[in-house]
């Protein structure tokens, strides 16, 4: 009765040797002969004093929970497809039910801006200080009240 | 293979779609609110206020239909014949212009509106199932053998129905205070109240499981909803890490009982149990242990209630009113269901813990409350005594005692609302002013609102002509018919000692005098939270004056275990 997973057992035991192989080999034939430039990190630039933070945008979590949305719907589908005949419309409406409502939270997901990739719309009101006009000489925004006629205490407020 | 799976239909569970309508209407009301304010993200101001005054006629024609649907008859019939088919429709018509104004004057969100509307048409359906179904056929099976509908499942269900209704209104002017408006609070709630009515009527370990937990994942986020205080944050957590391992708790039980009795089925447990077949009796006790663990932190008994405190002080206040109502009626119906109904047979074996858990309840319950200075503290302790008296009444293992649980469970329900209520409106920005010192001389710059603070603390504390009073008179005098004397002392000593706390608070609103920087400066109360504090005082002082209705139904509304087919 277990014979038929014998081809499981030997892919796993082929998969297994061959990973091994590989290691082993590049092992002994991978000619060594390492420099203090090589080892470093970073090639150029200034040697880092510490690691670097690993940031990243928020909307990558999003995307994660939208994978687990999808997922958790495919994990409910496989055991529905294989008794699918034998449950006939009372299992078709189930699985729309929960289909509806697992898809839910993507429609909620979407629509609170879970992959709009774009820049950041402007929501709060621009204030006095910033200027988002560029100048003749440079491209660079202009910051601060001089010469704008904006009252000083407005600026500070915002 | 798949050939041989094609051949074999499933056998497929007999629902009966008017059983299920008050779950129904809560869950899909909750996914449509959530997809409607997804899509459509801001409505043009001009269409917004027309929308809001609108949701007040169609929740009057919502609770029509859904009366009707749970029913078998039009609803109101028997006063449509007394007046006459054209007046009474022209009533009816009035009734909806009266509800969109009084939607109007209560400047209430569009989301708070949808949700009360949405919980009203829900307490429609429970009462038409008790007068038109219950009432007429007996209790019944909604899906399969799965999930009863019986009178004690639908005055639960009612209960979570009503205390949805309330904290919306709670909840409408404090989002706006605490600027976190949005549907997600209102969302979690009807899905938290749907999984409390799955819980109340579940004939199934594994689907009151179900239930459990589709109510307490909701509540977790709802803790932690205040995004911009860690003691939110805190709170949520502290109840997401102690809910889970009390769920663990829980299905570890389940486990042992199915390995008992052979079945999660409480139909079959019964069967099983009554029958003397059980064979290793120490599986069962570890089961009892169990389950009484899990169930135990839900509704805080001691000693698991060590999350109360910090989860009532950190969430959100009228979130806590949720918790301290719904989720608790919800566990104690589903404690009840589990041990009178599933494990009856066996009562002799359970009822020493349950005691034990119910002597330790009131005693830390009302202790420990006396030396906080924290007003949501005390009362978090003060909520943990009241689950002792509800256990009391457990405990008393008879019809008068699950009668008493009932009516304690109604009663409490809105004295909570209305004491978290009061809490909600004078705490300030932020919840901060909720120490004993910030309500001093609250009731010169609130008189109103300090004698309903006053009367419903009062309540709590059991004084006569409260509904308070009537609860503890029942539970007790079912404690004493059953012959439990001790546990009607201890009872009645732990009263008398959180009678000391609630005079606290009162004495301080009455007696102590403001200092200069009080945070709470007596700013208009939210139209909308003034209306649900309100319902609480008429609803706590009516049923106090005049028991005699909710006590009929409350000794109506027995559980029952009704067999597949």
């Amino acid at each position: 009765m277990l014979g038929q997973y014998l081809p499981l057992l030997a892919l796993l035991l082929l998969a297994a040797a061959f990973a091994a192989g590989s290691f082993i080999a590049s092992g002994l034939l991978a000619p060594r002969n390492p420099s203090l430039a090589k080892r470093a990190a970073y090639e150029c630039g200034i040697v880092p004093s510490r690691e670097t933070p690993e940031r990243f945008p928020v909307r990558f979590f999003l995307v994660a929970m939208i994978f687990i949305v999808f997922d958790i719907e495919i994990i409910f589908f496989y055991p529905y497809a294989v008794a699918f005949g034998g449950l006939g419309v009372f299992g078709l409406v189930l699985i729309m039910v929960f289909t509806f409502a697992v898809f839910e939270s993507f429609v909620y997901l979407i629509g609170n801006g879970a992959l709009e990739w774009g820049p950041l719309k402007q929501v709060a009101r621009p204030s006095g200080a910033v200027s988002p006009d560029r100048t003749v000489e440079t491209t660079i925004r202009r910051v601060g009240l001089e010469d704008r006629g904006i009252p000083a205490d407005d600026g500070q407020a915002a | 293979m798949l050939a041989q799976l094609d051949a074999t239909p499933v056998e497929t569970p007999e629902i009966v779609w008017a059983g299920l309508l008050p779950l129904l209407i809560l869950s899909a009301g909750a996914l449509l609110l959530v997809m409607l304010r997804s899509v459509v993200k801001r409505l043009p101001a001009d269409v917004e206020p027309h929308l809001i005054t609108a949701i007040g006629p169609i929740t009057v024609l919502g609770m029509w239909f859904a009366a009707g649907l749970a029913g078998t008859d039009v609803p109101l019939a028997g006063l449509r014949d007394d007046m006459g088919e054209p007046a009474f429709y022209i009533g009816l018509a009035l009734v909806m212009v009266l509800a969109g104004t009084l939607v109007r004057t209560m400047e209430i969100g569009l989301d708070a509106a949808i949700t009360v509307g949405l919980g009203l048409s829900a307490f429609a359906a429970t009462w038409g199932i008790w007068d038109d179904r219950w009432q007429v056929t007996g209790p019944f099976n909604a899906i399969g053998d799965q999930f009863a509908v019986d009178g004690f499942a639908l005055l639960f269900a009612g209960v979570l129905a009503a205390s949805v209704v309330l904290v919306a209104l709670l909840l409408d002017g404090y989002l706006r205070r605490e600027s976190l408006d949005g549907p997600e609070m209102y969302v979690l709630m009807l899905l938290s109240a749907a999984g409390g009515i799955v819980m109340t009527g579940a004939n199934d370990l594994i689907v009151i499981f179900l239930g459990i937990e589709t109510l307490s994942i909701a509540v977790y986020v709802m803790a932690a909803m205040h995004n911009r205080r860690t003691e939110s944050q805190e709170a949520g957590l502290k109840y997401f890490v102690l809910g889970a391992f009390a769920s663990a708790f829980l299905l570890y039980g389940i486990a042992f009982t199915y390995g008992a009795t052979g079945s999660t089925n409480l139909v079959d447990i019964q069967i099983f149990l009554s029958s003397g077949q059980l064979v290793d009796n120490g599986l069962l006790m570890a089961a009892f242990g169990l389950l009484l663990v899990g169930f135990g932190f839900k509704i805080a008994a001691a000693p698991f209630h060590a999350w109360t405190p910090d989860v009532y002080q950190g969430a959100p206040t009228p979130v806590v009113a949720f918790m301290a109502s719904a989720v608790k009626a919800a566990g104690f119906a589903a404690l009840l269901r589990v041990f009178m109904l599933g494990f009856f047979s066996h009562v002799d074996d359970w009822r020493p813990a349950i005691g034990a858990l119910a002597v330790l309840t009131l005693i830390v319950g009302s202790v420990m409350a006396i030396v906080q200075s924290d007003v949501k503290r005390m009362l978090a302790y003060s909520s943990i005594s009241h689950a002792g008296f509800i256990l009391v009444g457990v405990h008393a293992a008879s019809l008068a005692g699950i009668n008493s649980v009932a009516f304690y469970a109604v009663a409490y329900t809105f004295l909570v609302i209305g004491s978290f209520g009061v809490l909600t409106v004078v705490s300030g920005v932020g919840d901060r002013a909720t120490s004993l010192d910030d309500l001093n001389g609250m009731a010169k710059r609130r008189p109103v609102l300090a004698f309903m603070f006053t009367v419903f603390l009062l309540a709590q504390a059991g004084v006569p002509l409260t509904a308070g009073f009537v609860a503890k008179f029942e539970v007790i005098n079912a404690a004493v018919d059953s012959e439990f004397y001790w546990l009607a002392i201890v009872a009645m000593l732990t009263a008398v000692v959180s009678a000391f706390l609630y005079l606290r608070i009162v004495l301080s609103m009455y007696l102590g005098t403001a200092d200069g920087d009080a945070a709470d400066l007596g700013d208009p109360i939210p139209k909308a939270a003034g209306l649900a504090i309100g319902i609480a005082f008429a609803v706590t002082v009516g049923f106090g004056i005049l028991p005699g209705p909710l006590s009929d139904l409350a000794s109506d509304a027995l559980p029952a275990l009704i067999g597949a087919g």
